[in-house]
């Protein structure tokens, strides 16, 4: 890439040079002067220029200009708050104008220590006040929605709430209503504020008008600790901050990583945490013993209880993994399985599938598309909900959005995904399909997005891929979004410890031992009538299940937020977790699986976190099998009869079950 | 200088709101003459003619348009845009254009898309104005029958629609950016600019907005051709302009004026001057978004520079005038309590600062203020000036200061006195703003106290 | 026709169907009378937009009623034009002869009466305006004679639920 025209200007006396196009507020941070902002928010969209806090002076322009709508040009000479009596006058005014109807309850509000209009107030503010009328009082705080409070008295009317609502969600929930000094923030009819992605809102707020009901008045920002992590929840794996307080998570924000998030968060990522806290999760380990039912056992109890009934299950074990494990987790369990156990038999819950690599890409890449297809039958947004933004962000930018799916832009029968990338590539597509198949070869830039549960999907996507030349002619890439975290780590650490794929759980008769990992196996079918056959049932999961309640054994299982390790997400990026809060038991899997797998005489590698992310991170590829291509009638658009296509709602999950508020 | 009938030449003896007549007395043959112009020569001679526009802001008609991006240079339509949102308080000219001469109007409009190549033209007519939305409807509809308006008008090859926008009853709609916005099926709220229109505007694509009056009058620039418009009036001031008089005058109406005819011969000779014996105090050159000009101030001649000269604005053209029994507090205070109605809430000073002013005004009148607040109200006058995103703060917060600066002594007696001198005599008294047409701010539980 | 089909009618007129909110706000405040939620809501449902996002352009403009209004609506300039020529007392001789006060409805629901900023008549004020109709000046000998021309003529917002459905 071309490096980029720079440009030159003074910035209260300091010379900078920033490239072309860089926003003035930008500039001027990078020459190491703080332009006070409310409104803007470059992650909404174009400036609004409205609060007008960012005044500055600019040299030939005869009134003070909102910097946050200016980009730098060569020569201009700025001068901020800090070197100009005449922006400082303005920025007095504003900050003025916007304390005359704000409560100043600092002390009660959530907000407090953490708020940038306390900060600047603090700073520029007028020490008295001059204003001798009553103030704007409104009703509050009102319930915006089971998860978000609003106190109208505080807000200052900077838009962003509703922006993103408009702008980046597409929600179109949030609005502002009325005009001038009696504008508010409401929804339709005091409907709840009900979608996907809810509480960015409450981060993008800048005073405490938006606070979350589930933190509010949960912790003071002195008492809290914020750990830089990463989501469980999803394929997407967004960077968060898990803020603590007394070892307990309080409150979930986003940690911007612009490749991938750009900051934002599901409803699920950012509100699920209290699951942790749940009064049905398993604290501890719990052994069956005859005629007396469960008991709660120790560590080494528990160690010795899994031993006894692992030696005596011989090589007939079969392991369920989840697809939430860490790698590191993961790796423990496959060698303890695989190398100490002897035994190859794994359900494991996504494919590893190398073949998409080729075409791997960052999120943020879709948002330049000029053509996104997205085929399958679930929605994205409840698959991996971030990619629906990256979506919308891309058709907002001009993009053509095609989705295939029974209800969708091109409408099929359930279940066509594999055929509709095989038609797309075939010599004559069919007609509905011919006209989309020219733009995917003509449009240059193209985002191509699976969305369904089909180990075949990411070979179908490459092999679509590689005959629109993406990577050749075309550039963006191909998505393939699994159905859980970190699937694709798993079964690179399953492969890792052994040799090959390994085989499937035998279909029938007795086996010694079954190992269920994580709450996700614990609910899949497959695991209860494997569960049925086993003579020894280890479970670890965090909630109890219609397994556990065949489990010899069950361990207390862990969240993403109370382990270390590494998780690979839909880009095939591999991300730290971090552990926010101890586990419940002060041990967690890994730990476990690695004492356990000593005792059969195995060395779990080490040290972990990098050496596996490494590996994980590149899989090694293994040859794709052909591809079967179904029969091209299958593609008729669906005839008046119904076709079921189920899904795994976004808002479900053990986790989400357990938190009252996100069930409405 | 002093009247002169250009735009509404005929006017008076036709009923100019039929096609036939208006083509009788020559209508469209400067459309005919455009047709066969290029585009560019059309804008030449918008160039050549110095028209300003008419709507408040003065900007040259011609030089706007000839910024638009020619069609081969972009890949968005253009579009023409009509401000006829009319809503400056004392301003009522651009109304009797739609009642009266709507197919200049129209004429007008086809020149103007012509020269920008405008795929679509828009008139956007503030909502109140029912009646005259339907005079120019029914004008628009005749003039589509005969194909004048549509597809390959009169044989040229040139297609162009015309869409009637109605407004629903917001001043701000009226700022070209508010405008686009509400145009666009949004709140009516003002865009940071740049961009300008002309390069994004409607729909993000180059876009030329003028005021009804401004196009009204280019068909009369292209039959007498623009160097000869030019002559008329004065240096920077070309040509005539209608004037929306009101008040306390005896002959209140709308008058074309060649500009650079003095406000006194506006409000004696032509208006018959201030009635019932009382005696002029004040006038307000532009609508009430201007300075105030005292009784002294007579004598400037109505066109821009001279009026900048005063330190005023011809603004909308609406000369109000204000008889001696007019208590300047109260002036102020309506006209106050008419920028904080109609603010859009969209930034900061206007919003919050508008406010202000009307509080610490209601205190001077009612005699609460101290000494300090009319201190305080100049100063927060200075804080919105020139702090907003859109020209409206300013509208507020400049004639007010311009009362406090000429009529000082009547804010001091209020102060002093702790009252109203003009208490049970003013001719404002008594007149509030609106009460808040939405009551939506009481049921969320909100008291907005002025 | 229903009002669903005249929005679309309506949204032909635009390249971009969004411009079509106000025109269709104001079609179905003639349908209601004023604008109800279930009438925003049918915007909304036309234009392919959310209710809020309908209510809030709704609640931008003075000429959208989100409350019940009369029958009729008399609507007084008191803006400066005006005012200098009398609009207080053309205002008061509504308020006197309709027994309401202005931003009040008769107890009958037929009339509501309010203020309104400048009209836009400002040289032939005090402007009022019936049913949408200017009539200046009004002084406040016209108001009686106003008032049983307007009792006698059809109202401009239908009884509830009388044209909808047809
Ligand atoms: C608050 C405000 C209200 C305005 N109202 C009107 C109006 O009602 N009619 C109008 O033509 N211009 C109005 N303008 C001026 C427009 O923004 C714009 O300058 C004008 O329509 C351009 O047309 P012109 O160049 O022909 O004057 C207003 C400006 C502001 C700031
Ligand atoms: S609620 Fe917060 S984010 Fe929304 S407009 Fe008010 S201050 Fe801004
Ligand atoms: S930050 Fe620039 S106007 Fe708000």
């Amino acid at each position: 890439m071309a490096t980029p025209e720079l440009v030159t200007l003074v910035i209260d006396g300091r010379e900078v040079s920033v490239p072309k196009g860089t926003g003035v507020v930008e500039t001027a941070l990078h020459a190491g002067v703080e332009i006070p902002v409310f409104c803007y928010e470059p992650r909404l969209g174009p400036p609004l220029g409205a609060c007008r806090m960012c005044l500055v002076e600019v040299e030939g322009l005869p009134k003070l200009q909102a910097a946050c709508t200016l980009t730098a040009q060569d020569g201009m000479v700025v001068r901020t708050a800090a070197t100009s009596a005449v922006a400082a006058d303005g920025q007095n005014g504003v900050l003025e104008f916007i304390l005359l109807n704000h409560p100043l309850d600092c002390p009660d509000c959530d907000k407090g220590g953490e708020c940038p209009l306390q900060d600047l107030t603090f700073r520029y503010g007028p020490g008295t006040t001059r204003m001798t009328f009553p103030k704007r009082t409104f009703d509050k705080p009102i319930p915006l929605s089971p998860l978000i409070a609003l106190d109208r008295e505080r807000c200052i009317l900077c838009y962003r709430c509703t922006r993103f609502s408009e702008q980046v969600a597409e929600d179109g929930q949030l609005v502002a209503r009325e005009r001038g000094a009696s504008s508010f923030i409401t929804t339709f009819e005091s409907d709840p504020y009900r979608a996907h992605f809810t509480g960015n809102v409450i981060e993008l707020c800048p005073v405490g008008a938006l606070t979350s009901t589930v933190y509010r008045f949960r912790a003071r920002p002195w008492e809290i600790q914020n750990v830089p992590t990463v989501c469980g929840l999803c394929p997407a794996g967004c960077n968060l901050w898990a803020t603590t307080r007394e070892g307990k998570v309080a409150r979930i924000l986003g940690r911007n990583h612009p490749e991938l998030d750009g900051g934002w968060l599901c409803d699920k990522g950012r509100f699920a945490y209290d699951h942790l806290r749940a009064d049905d999760r398993i604290r501890e380990p719990i052994r069956r013993v005859r005629r007396r039912g469960f008991e709660p056992a120790s560590l080494a109890e528990a160690l010795d209880a899994a031993e006894e009934g692992l030696r005596a299950a011989g090589d007939s074990v079969v392991v369920a993994f989840s697809g939430g494990e860490t790698v590191e987790q993961a790796e423990a369990l496959a060698c303890l399985v695989r190398r100490g156990l002897g035994s190859d038999a794994a359900i494991l819950p996504d494919d590893l599938d190398s073949s998409l690599d080729a075409y791997r890409a960052p999120l943020s890449a879709i948002a330049e598309a000029g053509i996104c297809l997205v085929v399958g039958d679930e929605p994205v947004v409840e698959r991996a909900p971030i990619v629906d933004l990256w979506l919308r962000a891309a058709r907002r930018a001009g993009a053509e959005i095609v989705t295939i799916h029974p209800a969708g832009s091109i409408p099929v029968p359930p279940g066509s995904a594999a055929a509709v990338c095989e038609a797309l590539r075939a010599e004559t597509p069919p007609e509905e399909l011919r006209e989309l198949a020219r733009k995917l070869r003509e449009a240059g830039r193209v985002a191509l997005v699976w969305s369904q549960d089909d180990p075949t999907g990411g070979r179908h996507l490459a092999a679509l891929a590689a005959a629109i030349q993406l990577g050749g002619t075309a550039t963006v890439g191909a998505y393939y979004l699994p159905r859980t975290p970190n699937g694709r780590g798993v079964a690179a650490a399953w492969r890792t410890a052994g040799e090959g794929g390994g085989s499937e759980p035998p279909a029938e008769g007795e086996l010694g031992a079954l190992i269920v990992c994580g709450d996700e196996a614990a609910r899949d079918p497959r695991v209860l009538d494997l569960a049925e056959r086993a003579r020894f049932v280890l479970v670890s999961s965090m909630f109890m299940t219609e397994v556990t309640g065949q489990a010899h054994l069950v361990l207390p299982g862990t969240s993403y937020l109370e382990r270390d390790g590494t998780t690979v997400n839909l880009e095939g990026r591999a991300q730290r977790q971090r552990r926010a809060v101890q586990p419940p038991a002060g041990f967690d899997e890994l730990e476990f699986f690695t004492r356990l797998a000593e005792r059969f005489g195995v060395d779990v590698p080490a040290p972990r976190h990098t050496a596996a992310s490494e590996r994980a991170a590149l899989p090694p590829p293994g040859a794709p099998e052909p591809l079967e291509a179904p029969p091209a009638e299958r593609l008729a658009p669906p005839s008046g009869g119904f076709a079921l296509a189920r899904y795994h709602p976004l808002f479900s999950g053990a986790a989400v079950e357990r938190i009252p508020q996100l069930q409405f | 200088m002093g009247r002169r009938t250009l735009l509404f030449e005929d006017a008076d003896q036709a009923d100019l709101t039929k096609l036939a007549e208006y083509e009788r007395v020559g209508g469209y043959r400067s459309l005919r003459k455009a047709l066969r112009m290029t585009p560019a020569a059309v804008i030449d001679e918008l160039i050549a003619s110095n028209l300003r526009g008419r709507g408040g802001a003065g900007f040259p008609m011609g030089r706007k348009a000839s910024f638009l991006p020619k069609p081969e240079q972009s890949s968005k339509p253009s579009y023409l845009v009509v401000n006829a949102d009319e809503s400056e308080p004392g301003t009522c000219k651009d109304r009797e254009i739609l009642l009266r001469i709507p197919h200049q109007l129209l004429e007008g409009v086809l020149i103007a898309s012509y020269a920008i190549q405008a795929e679509t033209a828009f008139v956007y007519i503030r909502g109140e104005y029912l009646t005259e939305f339907e005079v120019l409807q029914a004008a628009l509809e005749e003039a589509t029958s005969r194909g004048l308006v549509g597809g390959n008008i009169l044989g040229s090859g040139y297609s162009v629609s015309v869409v009637l926008h109605r407004g629903a009853g917001a001043y701000i709609c009226g700022e070209e950016t508010g405008l686009l916005e509400s145009l666009e099926g949004r709140r009516g709220q003002p865009r940071t600019k740049p961009p300008f229109p002309a390069i994004a505007g409607l729909y993000a694509s180059p876009t030329l907005i003028n005021n009804v009056e401004t196009i009204a009058t280019v068909p009369r620039i292209l039959a007498m051709g623009g160097e000869r418009y030019a002559e008329l009036g004065v240096e920077n001031s070309a040509g005539t302009r209608l004037f929306s008089l009101s008040g306390n005058v005896a002959r209140p109406g709308n008058y074309e004026l060649e500009l650079g005819t003095t406000l006194r011969e506006l409000v004696y000779e032509i208006g018959g001057g201030v009635p019932d014996g009382r005696s002029l105090k004040a006038v307000i050159p532009g609508g009430s978004s201007v300075p105030v000009l005292s009784a002294a101030e007579l004598d400037t001649p109505l066109d821009f520079d001279s009026m900048a000269r005063a330190g005023s604005m011809l603004g909308s053209g609406a000369v109000i005038v204000i008889d001696d029994r007019c208590c300047m507090v109260q002036l102020g205070l309506r006209v106050a309590q008419f920028y904080q109605h109609e603010s859009c809430g969209k930034c900061t000073p206007c919003r919050e600062g508008v406010r202000w002013l009307v509080s610490i005004l209601r205190r001077i009148e009612a005699g609460d203020a101290t000494q300090g607040e009319l201190d305080l109200l100049l100063n927060v006058c200075d804080r919105i000036l020139g702090k907003c995103l859109c020209p409206l703060g300013d509208a507020a917060a400049m004639p007010v200061a311009s009362y406090v600066a000429k009529f000082r002594d009547e804010y001091q007696r209020h102060i002093d006195g702790r009252g109203c001198p003009f208490r049970g005599s003013s001719s404002l008294e008594g007149v509030l703003a609106p009460v808040d047409q939405h009551h939506a701010h009481l049921r969320a539980g909100i008291e907005v106290p002025v | 026709m229903e009002l669903y089909d005249e929005i679309q009618v309506i949204a032909e007129r635009y390249p971009v169907r969004r411009s079509a909110v106000l025109p269709a706000l104001r079609a179905a405040q003639e349908r209601h009378g004023w604008l109800p939620p279930e009438a925003i809501r049918e915007v909304a449902e036309a234009l392919e937009l959310t209710p809020a996002y309908c209510l809030a352009v709704a609640s931008f403009y003075d000429m959208f009623h989100l409350e019940p209004v009369g029958r009729h609506l008399i609507e007084v300039c008191t803006n400066v034009s005006c005012a200098l020529r009398g609009a207080e007392q053309t205002l008061q001789a509504f308020e006197r002869e309709l027994d309401v006060r202005a931003g009040g409805t008769t107890p009958d629901g037929e009339v509501t009466l309010r203020t309104v900023e400048c009209f836009g008549g400002c040289s032939w004020g005090p402007v009022a305006a019936i049913d949408h109709r200017y009539r200046e000046p009004v002084k406040p000998g016209d108001v009686a004679g106003i008032l049983e021309e307007l009792i006698a003529s059809p109202a401009l917002a239908p009884e509830e639920g009388d044209r909808r459905g047809s």
